[in-house]
């Protein structure tokens, strides 16, 4: 009965800050970022980012512990950017991917729609009573 | 990099809920970002509260709560058109963020009657909230109802077999909600998800007796590509460039809003993480606001580090470190930390209307 409620893991607390930066000490031009409330999903997809780009020598991800919701990242560069600056670069590479990906998305699903494959329900709702739908209230403007 | 290309998509097969797609030209790690998005933080609505009035049935009250909870309700444009309880300004549930659907059927007959999806009525919401809100006029007209509902087409979801004589009169709160909190808030029931069907990258090794190309059967996806040449060299550096994904839906959301609403939201994570690192460093001040009861008379925390370290600490060895920083007392890391665990919390639960005052009086309440 008092099990800490499961939002938790995905809801930052009041107050709480996503993204804490520890300088290293002992290695020039690199940080450990822990990202708070965040999991594999991000973790993994920002370290493969990171990797691709030529300033970084360094870059790896941790869950310490699968019960304590968040990674941490492990950032070294050559020296012409800080780590953060980097992280901040990659993760805006990583949106431009995203909005290319959701254009073609976009694109590729307005086309099946032309060929009438799911005509009667264009967003895909799955719901029932579909005919509830011609009676307007639209409620999506992809 | 597989991102200096432009990625390519490729959709081979869309229904209404579901949606077969080849992406090319994107790196593993985004494609595997973009599967675990879809199946795990996409908000849905799903049954989270069930009182139970009557149950004379066969099966006792939380095996049919448990039930009602896995029942896909029409969840379309979810995201916005409904608030989660925990951001609502309401005190235990109310139209912005709760569906009321209820259940009463008895058998009068010498019949095996069945309970399905197809009796869960919507039901009104009394909760006096005269709060304006959009989010109703966001929401489809069958939002909340049970997916395929007087449908014919589609088979309900069966729930209970009733004799005569016996009676199930229940009533179930919806709510919305995230399947990392709970898997019947998933959108989807199934993604299938594979690259490099030939095998040429080595990602795997495959067990087998005699013939491996006789036990490991290709699947259909092994057209798209060349298949390994016996003389060819295996090339190290190759990397994954081609999946195939399959996206089933349970019906509460469509397969294309599943698809998009997937993609906005690695965005949002992307964009919140960047908005974290661009948020300034927390001042002495920020560090007051939520102060631990017994530290209320701590010094300030004198730097950074004095905050990281606390941090560092995991739940269990937080104690010890609160002696060995002496900069941080005051500081910022435990709150969050010890309102899960600790005594703080002691507090909110008290409060907490949610799941602990449920009802274990003359109706019995079952969290889902």
């Amino acid at each position: 009965m008092n099990a800490p409620p499961r939002y938790e893991l995905y809801v930052l607390e009041d107050g709480e800050r996503p993204v804490e930066v520890i300088e290293d000490t002992k290695i020039p031009n690199a940080a450990t970022i822990k990202v708070v409330k965040q999991d594999h999903t991000l973790g993994n997809l920002i370290r493969a980012q990171l990797l691709s780009m030529p300033q970084i020598l360094f870059a790896g991800y941790k869950v310490p512990h699968p019960l304590q919701p968040y990674f941490l990242i492990k950032i070294q560069t050559d020296g012409t950017i800080t780590p953060t600056a980097i992280l901040e670069q990659a993760c805006t590479k990583l949106i431009g991917t995203m909005v290319t990906l959701e254009n073609k998305f976009k694109r590729e699903f307005s086309f099946k729609d032309v060929g009438g494959v799911v005509a009667d329900d264009p967003y895909g709702t799955g719901a029932a009573g579909g005919s509830e739908w011609a009676q307007g209230k639209d409620y999506l403007d992809f | 990099m597989a991102q200096e290309l432009d990625p390519i998509v490729r959709i081979r097969e869309l229904e209404r809920d579901r949606v077969n797609f080849v992406l090319e030209n994107v790196d593993l790690s985004v494609a595997n970002s973009f599967r675990r998005v879809m199946m795990a933080d996409l908000p849905t609505v799903a049954i989270d509260m069930v009182e139970i009035e009557a149950n004379t049935t066969v099966l006792p009250d939380e095996f049919i709560a448990h039930r009602l909870g896995m029942v896909p309700l029409v969840s379309a444009n979810c995201d916005e058109a409904m608030r989660y309880t925990r951001d609502c300004s309401c005190l235990e549930g109310c139209r912005f963020c709760s569906v009321i659907l209820t259940l009463h059927v008895s058998c009068q007959e010498s019949i095996t009657l069945d309970i399905t999806s197809n009796h869960l009525e919507l039901g009104a919401m009394d909760d006096g909230m005269d709060e304006e809100g959009d989010e109703l006029s966001k929401r489809p007209n069958n939002f909340g109802m049970p997916v395929g509902k007087n449908d014919p087409g589609v088979a309900p979801v069966l729930i209970c077999k009733i004799r005569k004589g016996q009676e199930l009169k229940v009533k179930c709160i919806a709510k919305k909600g995230i399947a990392k909190e709970h898997a019947k808030w998933s959108p989807c029931s199934a993604v299938a998800f594979e690259y490099d069907p030939h095998n040429r990258l080595r990602h795997t090794t495959y067990w087998y007796e005699t013939d491996i190309k006789s036990e490991w059967p290709l699947s259909e996806n092994a057209k798209e590509e060349q298949p390994v040449r016996d003389d060819e060299l295996f090339d190290y550096n190759a990397k994954p460039n081609k999946y195939y994904m399959d996206v089933e839906t349970d019906g509460s959301l469509g397969a294309q809003e599943v698809v998009m609403k997937g993609l906005q939201e690695l965005q949002a994570k992307l964009a919140n993480l960047i908005l974290g690192l661009k948020a300034p460093e927390p001042t002495a001040e920020d560090e007051m606001i939520p102060p631990p009861p017994s530290n209320m008379g701590g010094p300030p925390p004198t730097s950074a580090w004095g905050g990281a370290t606390t941090q560092w600490s995991g739940a269990g060895s937080g104690a010890a470190s609160w002696g060995t920083s002496p900069g941080a007392p005051a500081g910022w890391g435990s709150p969050a930390r010890a309102a899960g665990w600790g005594s703080p919390a002691a507090g909110q639960w008290g409060a907490s209307p949610s799941a602990a005052a449920g009802g274990w009086g003359d109706t019995s309440g079952w969290k889902v």
